[in-house]
Formats: C-alpha cells, sequence, structure tokens
C-alpha cells in the first residue's frame, strides 16, 4: 500500500515536472522567434542565447522521469528477452541497483557543483543570471529517476510471485 | 596497464553492458566515469560526469533539436502529414504499389519538415497503415515502406543525425543540410522504384488503388502548400544567412503552429500532445548525447580515438578501401547497436582518419547520415522497425524487417554512388558562402 502510494506520488511529480519541461520548449519557440522578429527592426532581445540554452537544460532535465516511466529511453534488450522470465527479473534488478547508484551520483555531485557555483557567483556573460538554480534542477531531477529504480526494485519483490511488473513503466526502471 | 589497453578494455565493458537493457546513454556515462575514475581520480570523475551533464543539457547548439522536433510534432497533429499522403495518393496511387509509392512520396515531404527518423516513422505509420491496409496491402510492404520511408527524415533536411555531426566535428550544419538534398531525392526516387518493382513481380502484396480524377488531383495540390512554404522559409532563412539553425528551428516550428492556428487545424490538446512528444523525444536524444560526451572524455584521456586514426594512416590500403572498411564497421554495428548511439561513439574515431585521408567533411557527414539510414531498418535493433510495431501492434516485427530489406538496398546503392561520385552531396553546399 505504502509503495504504491509512493509509486503514485513519483508518477504525479514526474508528469508535473515534464509539464514545466513543455513550457521551457514553448518559450524557447517563442524567444528564439521573437528575437528574429526584433532583430529584424533593429530591437533583438537581449541574452536571447542565454535564456535558450538554459530553458534547454528545464527542458531536458525536467522531461527525464516522465521519459523513464514511458519507456522512452534507447535500450537494448534483443538478448535479454530471450532469458526465462525469472532470469529477466533477476537481470533488472540488478540494473534498477546499478542505474540507482549511478543516479544518487549523479544528483548529490549535481548538488555540490550547485553549491560551488552559487559560492562562485557563476552565472551568464549578458544577463548575469545564475547557473546554481538550473544544476540544482539537474540534481532534483537524477534524485527523482533514483527514487524511480528504487521503488521499481522494491516492487518487483512486492509481488506475490515474484514477476509482477510495476505500473506504469513495465519491466525495468527505464 | 597501458592507458591504450585501459580503453580497449572500456569499449568491450561498453559492448557488453549495451546488451544488458541499460538505456544505451547511461551505460555510455556509467563506464565512460568508470573509466575515467580509474584513470585519474574520483573526485574529477564525478566532476567531469556532472559538468558534462549540464553542460549538454543547457548548450545551446543543441537546443535545435527540440525545436526541430516540435516542428514535425505541430505537423503531424495539425494534420499536415495526412495532406502530403493524400496529394501523393491523389496523384499516383492507381500505379503499381501506388499508395505504398504515395507513403514514400509523403515521408519525403515530412521529412523536409521534420529532423528525425523515429518521428518521421511513426507519423507516417499512424497516418498510412490504416489507409494501405483498406485497399489490401500486405503487411510485409506497407510496414517496410513506412520503417524505410521514415529513414529519409534523417536525410532530407532537417536532420537531428546532421546537427549532431556538425556540433560535434565543427562543421556548418546548413552546409550539412544543403549536401542531404540531393540524396535525398535520388533515394526517394529509388525507394519509389523498388517499390514498384515488388508490385509489379508480385501485384498480389499491392493492388493498385483507384484512379483520381484530374480535378480531385489538382484540388488535392492545396495539401502540399503549407509544408512546400514552411520548407521555404527553414532552408531560405538558413541558405540565405537570415539565421542560425537553432532561429530556424524556432521560426519553423512557429511557422508551423501559426499556420495550422490560421487554419484552426490544431487544437490545445494538440498542442500539449506535441509539445509532450517533444519532451520525451528530446531527452532521448540528449542523454544519449551526454552518455557519449562522458564516454568519449574518458577516451580521449586513453588516446585511443588517437592511436586507431595512427593505425589505420599507416594500413597500406587505399583510401576507399579504408572508407569501405568504415562503412562495413557502421553496417555491422548498426545491426546491433542504436544508430545514434554509434555515431556518437565512432565519429570521433574515424572523423580524423577520413579527414586525413582526404575526404571532404560534409560528404563523410551524408555518408554517416545513410548507413543510420541502414541501421534504423536492420535486425536485431532496427529503431523504425520497433517504431511502426509500436503502431501496427499486430504485425510480427520479423515480417517488418523482412518487407524492409528490398529498401535496404536501395540505400547501399545510393551509398556506393555517393563514395564514387561525392559531387551528389557537395553540388549544392559549393553554393553556400563560408
Amino acid at each position: 500500500m505504502f509503495l504504491e502510494k509512493t509509486h503514485r506520488f513519483v508518477y504525479s511529480l514526474s508528469k508535473g515536472l515534464n509539464g514545466i519541461a513543455a513550457c521551457s520548449v514553448f518559450f524557447m519557440m517563442a524567444i528564439t522567434c521573437a528575437d528574429v522578429i526584433f532583430r529584424y527592426f533593429r530591437h533583438p532581445i537581449t541574452g536571447t542565447f542565454e535564456l535558450v540554452g538554459l530553458s534547454g537544460a528545464v527542458a531536458v532535465s525536467f522531461a527525464l522521469a516522465q521519459t523513464s516511466l514511458e519507456k522512452g529511453h534507447i535500450a537494448v534488450d534483443f538478448i535479454v528477452r530471450k532469458f526465462s522470465e525469472k532470469t529477466r527479473l533477476w537481470v533488472e534488478r540488478v540494473n534498477d541497483i546499478i542505474l540507482a547508484v549511478l543516479f544518487a551520483l549523479i544528483s548529490w555531485h549535481s548538488f555540490i557543483l550547485a553549491l560551488s557555483s552559487k559560492a562562485n557567483n557563476e552565472g551568464t556573460m549578458t544577463l548575469q543570471l545564475p547557473f546554481y538554480p538550473f544544476i540544482i534542477g539537474i540534481s532534483v531531477s537524477f534524485g527523482l529517476l533514483f527514487f524511480i529504480c528504487l521503488l521499481h526494485f522494491m516492487l518487483s519483490f512486492a509481488s506475490s510471485d515474484g514477476s509482477k511488473e510495476a505500473e506504469p513503466g513495465g519491466a525495468t526502471c527505464l | 596497464m597501458s592507458v591504450t589497453i585501459v580503453g580497449v578494455i572500456g569499449i568491450v565493458a561498453l559492448f557488453v553492458l549495451i546488451f544488458s537493457r541499460i538505456p544505451v546513454g547511461l551505460v555510455m556515462a556509467l563506464v565512460g566515469v568508470t573509466g575515467f575514475a580509474y584513470m585519474i581520480n574520483v573526485d574529477a570523475a564525478m566532476s567531469m560526469m556532472v559538468k558534462d551533464i549540464f553542460d549538454v543539457f543547457g548548450s545551446y547548439n543543441l537546443t535545435v533539436i527540440p525545436l526541430f522536433i516540435l516542428m514535425g510534432q505541430i505537423a503531424f497533429h495539425a494534420g499536415i502529414s495526412a495532406r502530403l499522403f493524400n496529394v501523393a495518393y491523389k496523384m499516383i496511387g492507381h500505379w503499381p504499389g501506388g499508395m505504398a509509392i504515395a507513403t514514400i512520396g509523403a515521408c519525403a515531404g515530412f521529412a523536409a519538415i521534420c529532423g528525425s527518423t523515429n518521428a518521421t516513422a511513426a507519423t507516417m505509420a499512424s497516418v498510412t497503415l490504416p489507409e494501405m491496409k483498406k485497399y489490401g496491402y500486405k503487411d510485409s510492404i506497407a510496414t517496410g515502406v513506412v520503417a524505410a520511408g521514415g529513414s529519409l527524415g534523417i536525410l532530407i533536411p532537417p536532420s537531428v543525425i546532421f546537427i549532431l555531426y556538425g556540433i560535434m566535428t565543427e562543421q556548418s550544419i546548413g552546409k550539412l543540410f544543403m549536401a542531404g538534398i540531393l540524396p535525398g531525392i535520388i533515394l526517394t526516387i529509388l525507394f519509389m522504384l523498388v517499390v514498384m518493382i515488388w508490385a509489379i513481380m508480385d501485384p498480389e502484396v499491392a493492388p493498385r488503388g483507384p484512379k483520381s480524377t484530374f480535378k480531385e488531383k489538382i484540388v488535392s495540390l492545396s495539401g502540399i502548400i503549407e509544408t512546400l512554404l514552411l520548407f521555404i522559409l527553414v532552408m531560405g532563412g538558413l541558405f540565405g544567412g537570415l539565421f542560425t539553425p537553432t532561429e530556424a528551428g524556432g521560426v519553423g516550428a512557429m511557422g508551423t503552429l501559426v499556420i495550422a492556428l490560421v487554419q484552426r487545424k490544431i487544437t490545445f490538446k494538440g498542442i500539449f500532445e506535441a509539445l509532450f512528444e517533444t519532451t520525451r523525444i528530446t531527452a532521448m536524444i540528449l542523454v544519449i548525447v551526454a552518455g557519449a560526451t562522458i564516454f568519449g572524455h574518458f577516451l580521449a584521456i586513453t588516446r585511443l580515438p588517437y592511436d586507431i586514426a595512427q593505425m589505420v594512416s599507416t594500413l597500406a590500403l587505399p583510401p576507399f578501401a579504408i572508407m569501405g572498411l568504415i562503412i562495413l564497421v557502421y553496417l555491422v554495428g548498426g545491426c546491433f547497436i542504436d544508430a545514434l548511439a554509434l555515431i556518437m561513439l565512432t565519429v570521433p574515431i574515424f572523423f580524423p582518419v577520413v579527414t586525413a585521408m582526404g575526404f571532404d567533411p560534409v560528404w563523410f557527414g551524408v555518408i554517416i547520415v545513410l548507413v543510420t539510414q541502414m541501421g534504423v531498418i536492420t535486425p536485431p535493433v532496427g529503431l523504425n522497425v520497433y517504431v511502426v510495431q509500436s503502431v501496427a501492434t499486430e504485425v510480427p516485427l520479423e515480417t517488418i524487417f523482412k518487407g524492409a530489406m528490398p529498401l535496404l538496398f536501395a540505400i547501399i546503392l545510393i551509398t556506393v554512388v555517393l563514395i564514387f561520385v561525392p559531387q551528389l552531396a557537395l553540388f549544392l553546399p559549393s553554393f553556400m558562402a563560408g
């Protein structure tokens, strides 16, 4: 019950972040276009280059969790598909652990990078926008991916016959 | 242990782990950061990994990818893809294999406003497969044609692969786009010829459709206008130096949205779906790019790319034989590894070799796109085939692979022709300044 509730929460959170990612893509399109038009009238939008780049960071990092839940990442599975169901389940559990460790490391070290970036006042050249909030965004996204893998791993044991797949998302966390 | 051996072990580990079902981008990141930690130290490796991720995700140059994908997605939700098919169908639907030929024509048209092979295949599969089924087309030809036709999405500009290749090798994306146009048109015609010959030899696989009247044909032509306008806007702006590739993507996406809104062909739901599909495809691509960047930094400190380039340059083989070997590596590798991942891994290794042999980097970009096209339709890891199967769920993968095979020969043929006649790719870029 607790696992299912947590899973639902993670799913909603991923969807919410993906909504922000979609808005960022729309913003990228709008500001790029506006800059081209205003440039024609000799009034380009200052810092468009920086705004578009940072919006890209928001769009990609906030779309990661939902893409993972929808199994949108490219994986080569034609060998694993040939395994028995039980072997496949164990391969997926090992993958979940490997990925959880990788995501935890990325999340933690992104957070450290954000702190160091803030301490050094690092930001964009023209608009002086600080980098650290965007790096924290990446840290949060990978933290969420860590939880998704962990949840998937635990859900694979929660089923009585050991073969139940975590929904939504199917057989493996990514 | 010598640094070169560490590099070789890294590549072997990568190939083993890639088959474990872990997403390929994350496998590259995992092996890259582990190898870097072994070579330097853990802190440096972690720092390199998170900096690479931030640099890739926040790269202005790479934002061109979501913008061109968005353009294609809006076009799909506004029904532009369906109207393109309708034009082609009205014109040539009554030919032998006419509907499959119309599908290829529509794929080529949609490729002119969409930069992704998977997105083109997915879009055209949902538009054309029900029609071909209705007229009694066999699953093999119907699905195979969409899978192969979808691959035109990366040869006819805009193209995600040209963009990534241009960024990786510091080549002009505008020139690469231009270089894809003539081979794209020729390959479209070759695809059509293959389908026509197939349908003449075995009429049962593709029954002729009803003939349209002259008036119907003329009326249907209006369905091509928006695509033509958008292509001229995007490529004209790039060709004329009015805007950068990213700006072209932004203007193209906005132009498509404005056209769709003016024609009242898109709903708010459609816009949101286009945006969500864009974020999904972008995240998928950029995870691979970030993983390849991390792995690339590891490879760089092993000096493996440099050693391979040195080794190849000392081989007593003519440049064309070496080029043939490189293409063979892509052909075989493309069967087992996702084409995008293969490019991200191998271009840093092969590019110095190819340029050292005196081949044109823009021409090599077109060759890379062609081998990628082969990779997306060859078993067992032909991504377009999986994409088409996700739409035609009742059709076995084997049937789609078999259906795409005759069209694979057309891609091989154009690749061979391009090797001996590079001007086919370099003619149009020669008109561009710089």
